[in-house]
């Protein structure tokens, strides 16, 4: 994995976050954390509960603007931008506790996620003339190959929120995947997985990155973070504590501290 | 398929019937029918609640109605006026209230209602006030004339079966799958590059110009119209015809249109206890059928074929 760093170290990184500010009322969520994501690498971004992490992926994925600092994304300052914009420049994001539209079909919910990539509009709608037919049965197509990809093509056509939790996770990120994305943002995909499932999510999150998505992930699995990521940033109450190759962050002497508890 | 059906029968019904009060009724129910079916797109589908869809009711009927009874315009030029002038206004308001959401885009929608109804009420030079604003002219296709019974009654369906099909083609579409995920989770929704304000002010002109043409409708239709008609209970009514007959339902809607309107007719036995058994209807149907009418009698019909065959399904992983 060393090797792959090497090589991509020469491209300009494709997410650059400039030391980047956030409270909430008296609590400092974020303080100056700086960081860079290289495309076609998976960054993982681990810490204790409360150190932050949630509130960086909210600051990327546009949710609210930081206090201090920038957002550079594809060589493009994103600061400012509402969450739709950044998702037609290529950001999705999967969430924490899962955010499907439990009302609607597997296959619905991909269909959602494509939204962004097709135009067919109120009048298109209505008026349903040839181009918006051949639209929609692309869109149907490529759904069922995202759901294909994920293993659930077979349960297209049920509510999505019949579903086993375990394949939530998987559809909410066949759904973040119908965006197209070029970065892809996930927050604690594992959690809520059996052993089964989480290895499973790691062999899928390695394919995604093969497919050219860079992935950034919020994950408390060790042994998933460790396994897949290029590299790790360690958030600590709200600062950057550490950053590095995983087996760099292994041995890291502040790293085992704060993990253990110690000061 | 099923559009074709419907306006089979109506063509039928409208063959078959023959008394006066039977098209009067018929005809305030297809009324009823285009105002919930607006109400439902922004509710229904799109989760946001509007209680003073009246107010775009009243903005139809009224803008015709001084057009035509005091300016002589043509209906058909007033027609496109006061949809214009609906969604316009639906526009505006929509601009600042679709930032709430829940019980307080509830109040904000209820506060308009009541300025258009005391708007409608005091500008007497225009409206007409209290005492309402006469002499409205009936609809006419060259030299035939569509105020008999009859003719109101085709008008009136027509204008719901093309509301119906307008409306399925959306909720079918990339659009209406939009809608109904702002519905489910907004955040989400979002997260999936939704531009959720923009959709919500377009679906909320969407029910306003559905309103608006009811509403024009209703005044050329009935030839006199009172503020009364256009008041903070017929917001309530439309919102209970939605919920009645089922949210995120186009059928729904004419089913819980029927319902509303048949009721009070069907409980003048009752006299003096007519709203008491009104309201105990309703009750009951929450109740027992909270989805409403459509989803619940589906639910019931899938749960008793479910007993009967198959268990319910589990696929693969």
């Amino acid at each position: 994995m060393s090797d792959r760093n090497a090589e991509l170290g020469s491209l300009p990184p494709l997410l650059r976050v400039e030391s980047v500010s956030k409270a909430f009322g008296g609590i400092q969520a974020l303080h100056e954390v700086s960081f860079e994501v290289a495309p076609g690498t998976i960054h993982a971004v681990i810490g204790p509960n409360g150190a932050g992490k949630t509130t960086l992926f909210n600051i990327i994925t546009g949710a609210y603007p930081p206090d201090e600092g920038g957002v550079v994304y594809a060589q493009q300052e994103v600061r400012g931008r509402k969450v739709h914009e950044l998702v037609s420049l290529g950001i999705a994001r999967t969430f924490q506790n899962v955010e499907l539209f439990g009302n609607m079909s597997v296959l619905e919910n991909v269909l959602v996620g494509q939204h962004v990539r097709t135009r067919c509009g109120f009048l298109g709608a209505i008026v349903r003339g040839p181009w918006v037919r051949r639209e929609e049965r692309q869109m149907r197509e490529y759904s069922m190959e995202l759901l294909e990809f994920v293993g659930l093509d077979g349960v297209a056509d049920h509510r999505s929120s019949d579903l086993p939790f375990g394949w939530q996770r998987f559809l909410e990120i066949a759904r973040a995947l119908a965006t197209r994305p070029r970065l892809l943002l996930l927050d604690e995909p594992a959690s809520g997985l059996n052993a089964v499932e989480t290895q499973r999510l790691g062999e899928l999150l390695e394919e995604i990155r093969k497919r050219g998505v860079t992935l950034v992930l919020v994950e408390h699995d060790m042994s998933l973070t460790m396994g897949i990521s290029d590299r790790i940033l360690v958030l600590h109450q709200g600062k950057k504590l550490a950053e590095g190759t995983p087996r760099e962050i292994q041995a890291n002497e502040a790293v085992i501290s704060a993990y253990l508890g110690k000061e | 398929m099923r559009n074709i059906l419907f306006a089979v029968a109506i063509l039928l019904a409208g063959l078959g019937l023959s008394s006066p009060y039977h098209f009067q009724l018929l005809t305030f129910i297809g009324i009823h029918t285009l105002l919930a079916l607006g109400l439902n797109m922004l509710m229904g589908y799109a989760g946001q609640i509007s209680l003073g869809h009246a107010a775009f009711y009243g903005i139809g009927a009224y803008t015709t109605a001084i057009l035509t009874a005091h300016f002589n315009w043509s209906p058909w030029l007033a027609l496109p006026a006061a949809l214009f002038l609906a969604v316009l206004i639906a526009f505006l308001v929509a601009l600042p209230m679709l930032k709430l959401s829940g019980y307080y885009l509830g109040m904000g929608t209820l506060g308009f209602g009541m300025i258009t109804y005391v708007l409608i009420r005091e500008w007497s030079g225009f409206t007409g006030g209290d005492s309402g604003l006469v002499g409205i002219p009936p609809l006419d296709i060259g030299p035939v004339c569509l105020s008999s019974g009859r003719a109101c009654f085709y008008v009136v369906w027509g204008t719901v079966v093309l509301g119906f099909i307008v409306c399925e083609r959306l909720v079918n579409s990339r659009v209406g799958r939009a809608l109904r995920a702002i519905h489910d989770s907004e955040q989400a929704a979002c997260a999936m590059g939704i531009n959720t304000a923009q959709l919500k002010i377009s679906v909320f002109m969407l029910s306003a110009f559905l309103a608006a043409l009811a509403g024009f409708l209703y005044a050329h239709l009935v030839s006199f119209i009172s503020p009364n008609t256009f008041d903070f209970l017929t917001s309530i009514r439309i919102v209970t015809m939605v919920v009645i007959g089922g949210m995120a339902s186009i059928w729904g809607s004419l089913l819980g249109a029927t319902l509303i309107t048949l009721l009070p007719e069907w409980l003048h036995i009752f006299s003096d206890y007519e709203m008491v058994v009104y309201g105990l209807v309703l009750m009951v149907i929450m109740i027992f059928l909270p989805q409403g009418l459509t989803r619940g009698l589906l639910d019931i019909y899938e749960r008793s074929k479910r007993r009967a065959g198959v268990p319910s399904t589990t696929a693969k992983g």
